[in-house]
């Protein structure tokens, strides 16, 4: 193979595994050619996707299978175990720090196939989809039948259910709506053994420790969700669109504390810095600009509205109409710029972080501070999302023409860390970990949480055969 | 490197580093749950081809014969003026040239250069008069049901129409998406001059993949008809503007399958739905339609190579037909009808004719 490898190298696979592979899931489901390899070689980490240009890939798996069903997967498991042969799920391939990247020869476990709508209980209000299925075809079913899901991520398009549990994904909607840890009711999971462990959909229950959220952040690494029930939502009767402009960040910041204090819960909040403003809405410029959207039943909508209206003009914010709301539907998708940066040799990545209100507006001061001093940094912009009653996600964008790529990369994302922990705020909002963020894990987590999550892993996967090298290390 | 090699090259480079924000729209990819089969992995691997990362270069062509060339991806890609299916296309071209297509895309051009079409018909259409003329394309030569509807639909109609086509008079498509590109040429400058001798100044034509090659696909290699092209459903919604379609007191449910180059190069989807609704028909859409259609995965060895991919894209789309359980399934491509016919789908012309009200 004349693409280079920089992380780990091929695999040898242990003799017989491969054939009992095919056995299981048929022949044409069972791969080792080339251009299965370098496909399954990456998912959406940025830095990984700058060096794919030049043929330099982290790491190669030593085959690829493409299971129909749970039953299979469960045989599959129970070969890997009885082979030692380590395992990378693998399901839209959009996570952008690393967690699908088969390290160590791991063989990939394609869960694409595995893309039914299932069932939809209209009286329940919950739905049920295999775990390989694409966001944007999981909300067509559910549009086409007068619902949402109410989870619309920027990879909407590129990411799997699977993907949004295993990395406790969040959506642009997730102020009303919640994250997928509050929409997942119930989850089929393969577990390590090869056994099959059903959550059955409920409300909710108090049975000890929540299984279920084991599997909810679990990257893979704890077992393999192979199905899952989730909450679903009429399709709005009506959306109320708004924007305000705020003379700062921290006037911003505390003005949708105040909103979501009162009780509002709107689908939309978003706050974006000076030079994100002047990226999506020329026309405002330089400005700190809030968008708002609220939508649901007429009449709750119509209050959450008046509630945003009047906290927004009380605090002097000056509406600047539904057109910013429109651009930024419009645009929200629109992922282009990036892999422009990286043909002109730029790095561009993202970082997203958590923090309560009263740290807020000073950890988006100190993490952009600190990620415009590093040499190379061309652009650090940021914007909140994700709204809490106690705090908000702070999401940063950056790009650089560095001299040292890999060195500008690496202080970068060390400087927004260090920022991050010092403001009290928590590494990572929705993204995961990856392999990517584990060297910062314990500085998040502290000796005790990290032995903790370790012990966790060595009981669920003592021989460490799922997503080697991802989340956290367990006796290897 | 000329300017314009430079533009297309950063174009895909682009798409190659791109986060396949199309692929929940691509059919070849969503039957397998191959992420190879995605936009984005095909793009980088020929970009890895171009400069010269791969070894296994048969593999590689031959992946490049498992696109369904529906236009699902450049329809929903976040660049403008891009369009995968060239680099793809231009891959085909190099596999043909080093003899390396695949067996059933073989046979098909075998057949093509013994018959001038790719189905090995021998008989010559070639009736009527005018100025207006109605190609019959090769899917439709074989369509008898459909071909009835459409002389009962002209001669209804009024309008002074020459038919012609079948024999070895084709648009040239199985031989473009072959990467026949010599042969294709060759088959445009007769079609061209067929056009030429009957002296039309418009031609209605039921394929979309047709009207695609005898308009973008004849430009792009510098064979340019003197004639407007039409699509059926253009000409039958001609008729409903000039009130010659009757609306009738119809009760069944109709499901229109969105042929994928009529909705993705020709943008045609509204028009269809309007002439069912106009005729009383209640549409019944499937979840994936209209700029969310799914190919129907095209003849054998036509626009995918590979006979097991195309049946598995041909039963994805089935299954999501089967789903809306309508009373009847009707469709504007004779290919999608003839490769869909196990829900007994029909041409639209088929559920117009009737209601059409003559010349009095």
């Amino acid at each position: 193979m004349k693409v280079k490898t920089y992380m780990s190298r091929e695999g040898i696979l242990p003799r017989g595994f491969i054939e009992r592979v095919r056995r299981i899931v048929g022949n044409e489901h069972v791969s080792q050619q080339e251009n299965d390899l370098i496909s399954y070689s990456l998912d959406y980490w940025l830095y990984g996707i700058f060096l794919s240009q030049k043929g330099d890939l982290p790491a190669l798996p030593s085959a690829v299978i493409s299971p129909a069903s749970a039953a299979q997967i469960q045989e599959i498991i129970r070969c890997a175990s009885e082979y030692k042969v380590p395992i990378t799920p693998f399901g839209g391939g959009s996570g952008v720090l690393g967690g699908a990247i088969p390290l160590n020869g791991s063989v990939v476990l394609n869960l694409q196939r595995m893309n039914r709508f299932l069932s939809l209980d209209e009286f329940s209000l919950v739905a049920q989809f295999e775990a390989g299925i694409m966001g944007a075809n999981l909300e067509l079913e559910l549009n086409r039948r007068g619902y949402s899901a109410g989870n619309i991520p920027q990879s909407l398009y590129c990411s799997t259910l699977g993907g949004w549990i295993s990395t406790r994904a969040a959506g642009q909607f997730s102020t009303k709506y919640g994250k997928i840890e509050d929409m997942v009711l119930g989850m089929e999971v393969v577990l390590s053994d090869g056994n099959l462990l059903n959550i059955k959909p409920v409300p909710r229950r108090s049975i000890g420790p929540s299984l279920k959220d084991l599997f909810l952040g679990g990257e893979g690494t704890l077992g393999i969700v192979t199905r899952a029930t989730i909450s679903v939502h009429p399709l709005p009767k009506l959306t109320i669109k708004q924007s305000y402009i705020f003379p700062s960040i921290e006037v911003a910041v505390d003005v949708v504390r105040q909103i979501l204090r009162a009780e509002a819960r709107p689908a939309v909040v978003r706050i974006f810095d000076e030079a994100e403003s002047q990226r999506y809405f020329p026309k405002i410029g330089r400005k700190v600009t809030t968008i708002f959207i609220s939508e649901g039943e007429t009449e709750y909508t119509k209050l959450d509205a008046r509630i945003i209206r009047r906290i927004s003009r009380e605090n002097g914010g000056k509406s600047s109409g539904e057109e910013p709301v429109d651009i930024w539907l419009q645009k929200r998708f629109d992922i282009g710029l990036g892999p422009v940066v990286m043909q002109y040799g730029g790095i561009v990545d993202t970082i997203e972080v958590s923090a309560l209100f009263k740290d807020a507006a000073r950890l988006y001061r100190d993490m952009v501070a600190a990620m415009k001093a590093v040499e190379g940094a061309l652009e650090v912009s940021g914007h909140y999302s994700h709204f809490y009653r106690e705090g908000a996600c702070l999401y940063v964008t950056f790009a650089g023409i560095p001299k040292d790529p890999q060195r500008y990369y690496q202080d970068t994302w060390d400087a927004a860390m260090k920022a991050t922990l010092q403001n009290n705020g928590s590494i990572s909002h929705h993204h995961g970990v990856g392999f990517w963020r584990m060297q910062y894990l314990k500085e998040e987590l502290g000796s005790s949480g990290v032995r903790l999550l370790k012990s966790i892993k060595n009981a669920l996967d003592p021989e460490g055969i799922f997503n080697r090298g991802k989340l956290i290390d367990g006796r290897r | 490197m000329m300017a314009e090699d430079k533009k297309e090259t950063e174009k895909i480079a682009r798409c190659a580093m791109c986060a396949d924000m199309c692929k929940y729209n691509c059919p070849t990819y969503l039957a397998t749950g191959r992420e190879t089969l995605s936009p984005q992995k095909m793009a980088r691997l020929i970009v890895y081809n171009e400069k010269g990362f791969l070894e296994d270069e048969k593999g590689f062509l031959d992946l490049m014969f498992q696109s369904a060339m529906c236009g699902a991806c450049s329809k929903h890609c976040i660049y403008d003026d891009y369009d995968l299916r060239k680099f793809i296309h231009k891959a085909r071209v190099k596999a043909f040239d080093s003899g390396v297509i695949p067996e059933d895309v073989k046979k098909r051009v075998e057949t093509f250069r013994k018959f001038g079409n790719p189905d090995g018909e021998k008989e010559l259409i070639d009736r009527g008069a005018g100025d207006m003329g109605y190609f019959i394309s090769c899917s439709s030569y074989k369509d008898k049901d459909l071909l009835k509807a459409t002389e009962k639909m002209l001669s209804k109609s009024g309008l002074a129409v020459r038919r012609f086509g079948g024999g070895d008079m084709c648009c040239g498509a199985p031989l473009y998406y072959a990467g026949d590109m010599e042969g294709f040429r060759q088959v445009s400058l007769k079609m061209k001059a067929e056009i030429e001798a009957r002296q039309l100044r418009r031609i209605v034509v039921d394929c979309p993949t047709c009207i695609k090659m005898m308009t973008e696909i004849y430009r792009e290699i510098g064979v340019e008809l003197s004639v407007e092209i039409v699509h059926t459903v253009q000409l039958i919604e001609a008729l409903l503007k000039q009130g010659k379609l009757r609306s009738t007191k119809e009760k069944r449910a109709v499901t229109f399958h969105d042929p994928c180059i009529l909705s993705y190069d020709l943008a045609m989807s509204d028009m269809p739905r309007k002439i069912l609704a106009a005729l009383g028909f209640n549409l019944k859409e499937p979840v994936y339609s209209d700029e969310h259609t799914h190919c129907c995965g095209a003849a054998y060895g036509a626009k995918i190579g590979d006979h097991r991919l195309k049946d598995a894209v041909t039963s994805m789309r089935l299954n999501e037909l089967r789903n809306t359980a309508a009373d009847i399934y009707v469709t504007a491509c004779p290919t999608c009808k003839s490769v869909l016919s196990e829900i007994n789908m029909k041409y639209i012309t088929e559920l117009v004719v009737g209601s059409i009200i003559g010349k009095r």
